[in-house]
């Protein structure tokens, strides 16, 4: 019984409905070029930030490669410092906030059933200034003395130009100013669309939880990225201007530099982890069978956790004796509750259901059994008295990936492997799917658990060699064995897109039994989305379409509380 | 009927990965303490561990056995329970509840590692540059200072079982003061003026770092603390007095 509605409000969405679709005027290059279609940026984005991903993996190849044994292996120091300087900087700047961005141009109109984004002009602007800012960033390479070598905070006085006088730093701030502004314009794009462009039907709680993340890390954008534009362009005037905010002989203040970038760099932590908890959300139902469980608790959750990772930002500066722990420590620790709150959200989705398990659901799992890890360790970090054994130790370092690497790389390829049907009406294909979810789940094992043990013994991160008495030797080998690994598992990825993208199984409109609006229409979706949407009863629409007498008789939570989670 | 076998389950899996990781050595990786303050991190760290471990075994088990008791066995379709009030309370208060012990224990330590002595037994000024430290044993103007060469770095004598107060000041960027076996570090920096008293309990030579990325060289800014018995100390700061050391090239 497929109910047929009219699209959306024609009249609002197209402005000019005698022309073809705005969003896509041209045809080839120039096509993809001039487009404001919401899904031609959105894949512009993910291909670009994934291109981003390869060459910041590169970059960690060669960081784990000098780490091999003692001495010098591939780089000296100064390389070296540049080199992991950029790696963080390319994956926190360039690769996963704006891949977070990517999806949500694709899906977040898709999800909610809408034609388009709000501003379609502003977000092709968003994404020009993400590709130029990127390059800006590695365009340091080509400079003489290289990019910038502050690592990917860039704490000041470190930062100042006496110090760190090479143009690539400057070229750093710069891009930090292109990218981060273009993020706020795709974050202003999210909120609006979210906000205005829902179908009839479409309620604030029927949204997919995969939009709902993307509102609200669209409004931490809009709190953190600001600060960090601002606290650059105040460097690039210390650096360009003779300014002195940061510069204590000047009267300046390096412990600033370390507020304002912290204010921006724990939400940014959210910024990079809420959209890929979207992600797995939309996985867990889906291959289980079942609704969300605790959807609304999951919402309030998600707020709890934006709201708290603005008030947590010192714990970064537990070592400085500049900030008072008590507080910080104490809010740190809460965040951990909305956290632990959405594990049994997840768990009590997959409880009781009907599990099945294609790569995404394997890359779901797996984040959740690898995120965990990095909560926890983080926990322990919240108490200022362990973090002054662990701040900048090796500890730290495996603490984030298993958070950003275990946490929303992982998701992220759950995400892929899911939508890419969508993207593409192709499926990608499961046994070079298996293959590499295999190779990377053992590769960042390898890569990144030692590493904890190494930073409680005594080995500070950002170190470009260790000493043969150090006795870090084994660990470290253990741990560049272990990103060779990770770093292959790339190939299977690559060799199945491209061999997916001709011939991979044709996909259908909905492949897996979707619950969600994007699974209610054809892989692609044509430019104006959709010919008919179903209607919107509950928050998974496209479920409700095949099995309509239980979405009549228990429209989802709303139906009475069982003892049976 | 579900909830209570796999809850057992956890328990006792939880419960067996505790016990053997207690097994292997309550330290779960962390350098041994050298010195009061450290003892008393190693007594929260320990209880720390356990607990976070605990609690990720019971909800890696969860997962675990949602994984293996859920399997797709048939085309049945399975409750599409929504929500359920009661868990959803249980599963946010117990966790507010850990955090508020751990918060209780973590600030008592805290306190204990950062409380100052009104009279130190000696005074050290800790200068940080790029890239090495400089002692100054204040009241007897012994200065060890490190040449910059080399990866050993200075060293710092500091005698057993009596208190030592380090002023840690840096001339350029900022340094993190880091001795692994103290379980503690503190950072240096312009503008900035922090002191952290150490009391050292166990004789011996222990490695300390640079542990604040500090540019070209901040891998090899490295240092030694030499604990000696308090009449080695008095010694040592005699046979010093009013000289100026360079040292640490080599290595």
């Amino acid at each position: 019984m497929t109910a047929t509605v009219d699209p959306p409000d024609t009249t609002v969405l197209d402005d000019e409905p005698s022309r073809p679709p705005a969003s896509m005027r041209a045809r080839g290059l120039l096509g993809w070029v001039t487009s404001t279609d919401h899904k031609v940026i959105g894949l512009a984005y993910i291909i670009t930030a994934f291109g981003f991903f390869l060459f910041g993996g590169a970059l960690a190849e060669v960081v784990r490669v000098e780490l091999y044994s003692p001495g010098t292996q591939v780089v000296e120091p100064g390389t070296y410092n540049q080199v992991f300087t950029m790696h963080g900087s390319v994956m926190m700047y360039l690769f996963i906030v704006p891949m977070a961005f990517g999806l949500a141009n694709y899906l977040v109109p898709i999800q909610i059933g809408a034609k388009e984004m709000a501003f379609p002009r502003l977000n092709a602007l968003g994404y020009w200034l993400f590709l130029f800012g990127g390059l800006t960033m590695v365009s340091g390479f080509l400079t003489a003395d290289g990019p910038a070598a502050f690592g990917w905070t860039g704490y000041a006085p470190l930062s100042e130009a006496i110090r760190n006088p090479a143009i690539g730093n400057d070229l750093w701030l710069l891009a930090i100013v292109l990218t981060g502004t273009g993020t706020i314009l795709a974050a202003v794009n999210v909120v609006a669309t979210t906000l205005a462009m829902r179908a009839p039907g479409m309620s604030m709680f029927r949204m997919p939880i995969f939009t709902w993340n993307m509102l609200v890390t669209s409004v931490l954008v809009l709190i953190a990225f600001p600060i960090l534009t601002s606290a650059s362009v105040m460097m690039l005037a210390d650096r360009l201007l003779d300014a002195q905010v940061f510069n204590v002989e000047g009267g300046g203040e390096p412990v600033l530099w370390q507020h304002l970038f912290w204010f921006f760099g724990h939400p940014e932590v959210y910024i990079a982890a809420l959209p890929f908890f979207g992600i797995v959300t939309e996985i867990f139902p889906v291959f289980s069978r079942r609704p969300v469980f605790g959807y609304r608790g999951l919402v309030l959750a998600t707020f709890t956790i934006a709201s708290l990772s603005v008030g947590v930002w010192a714990h970064h500066m537990f070592t400085t004796g500049a900030v008072e722990v008590g507080y910080f420590s104490a809010l740190s620790l809460l965040i951990a509750v909305p956290t632990g709150v959405k594990f049994f959200n997840w768990i009590g989705t997959m409880w009781g259901g009907q599990l099945t398990f294609p790569t995404p659901m394997l890359f779901a799992v797996a984040f959740l059994i690898l995120f965990l890890l990095g909560g926890l360790t983080g926990v322990l970090q919240a108490l200022p008295a362990l973090d002054a054994q662990v701040h900048d130790s090796y500890f730290i370092v495996a603490h984030m990936h298993y958070v950003l690497f275990g946490g929303s790389a992982f998701a992220l390829f759950g995400g892929i492997y899911y939508w890419f049907p969508k993207f593409t009406g192709r499926m990608l294909h499961e046994g070079w799917g298996k293959a590499h979810f295999a190779m990377m789940f053992v590769g960042f094992n390898l890569t990144f658990l030692v590493q904890h043990v190494l930073g409680l013994q005594g080995m500070p991160r950002r170190v470009a060699d260790y000493l043969p008495e150090d006795g870090f030797t084994t660990l470290n080998r253990v741990s560049t064995i272990g990103a060779l690994l990770l770093g292959a598992s790339v190939l299977p990825f690559l060799w199945n897109v491209v061999r997916s993208l001709r011939r991979g199984e044709p996909a259908g409109n909905d492949p897996w039994g979707g619950q969600t609006l994007e699974w209610a229409t054809t892989s692609p979706p044509p430019p104006w989305n959709f010919d008919e949407l179903p209607p919107i009863r509950s928050n998974r629409p496209v479920w409700d379409l095949r099995h309509p007498p239980e979405a009549r008789r228990d429209p989802v939570g709303t139906g009475p509380a069982s003892k049976d989670p | 009927m579900r909830p209570r076998p796999s809850a057992r389950l956890g328990l006792v899996v939880a419960g067996g990965l505790v016990a053997t990781l207690a097994g292997c050595g309550s330290s779960f990786g962390i350098a041994d303490p050298a010195s009061e303050q450290a003892d008393d991190v190693f007594g929260l760290w320990s209880p720390a561990v356990i607990a976070a471990l605990a609690v990720g075994a019971f909800v890696w088990a969860l997962i675990v056995w949602s994984v293996i008791r859920y399997r797709r066995r048939s085309d049945a379709l399975p409750t599409q329970v929504a929500e359920n009030i009661p868990i959803e309370i249980a599963y946010t208060v117990v966790p507010i509840l850990i955090v508020v012990v751990l918060f209780a224990l973590g600030t008592a330590t805290q306190r204990q590692i950062t409380e100052k002595v009104a009279d130190p037994d000696a005074t050290v000024l800790v200068e940080g540059f790029q890239w090495s430290w400089r002692f100054t044993y204040e009241g007897s103007d012994v200065i060890v200072s490190g040449d910059g060469a080399g990866t050993n770095g200075p060293e710092l004598v500091l005698p057993v079982d009596q208190t030592t107060r380090l002023k840690l000041v840096s001339v350029d960027v900022i340094h993190s003061f880091w001795v692994p076996r103290f379980l503690s570090k503190r950072d240096l920096i312009p503008g900035v003026d922090n002191e952290v008293d150490v009391t050292p309990n166990e004789l011996g030579t222990h490695q300390g770092r640079c542990a604040e990325f500090c540019g070209l060289d901040h891998w090899r800014m490295n240092f030694r603390v030499r604990v000696v018995s308090a009449a080695d100390f008095d010694t040592w700061l005699a046979e010093n007095a009013d000289t100026t050391t360079e040292e640490g090239g080599g290595g």
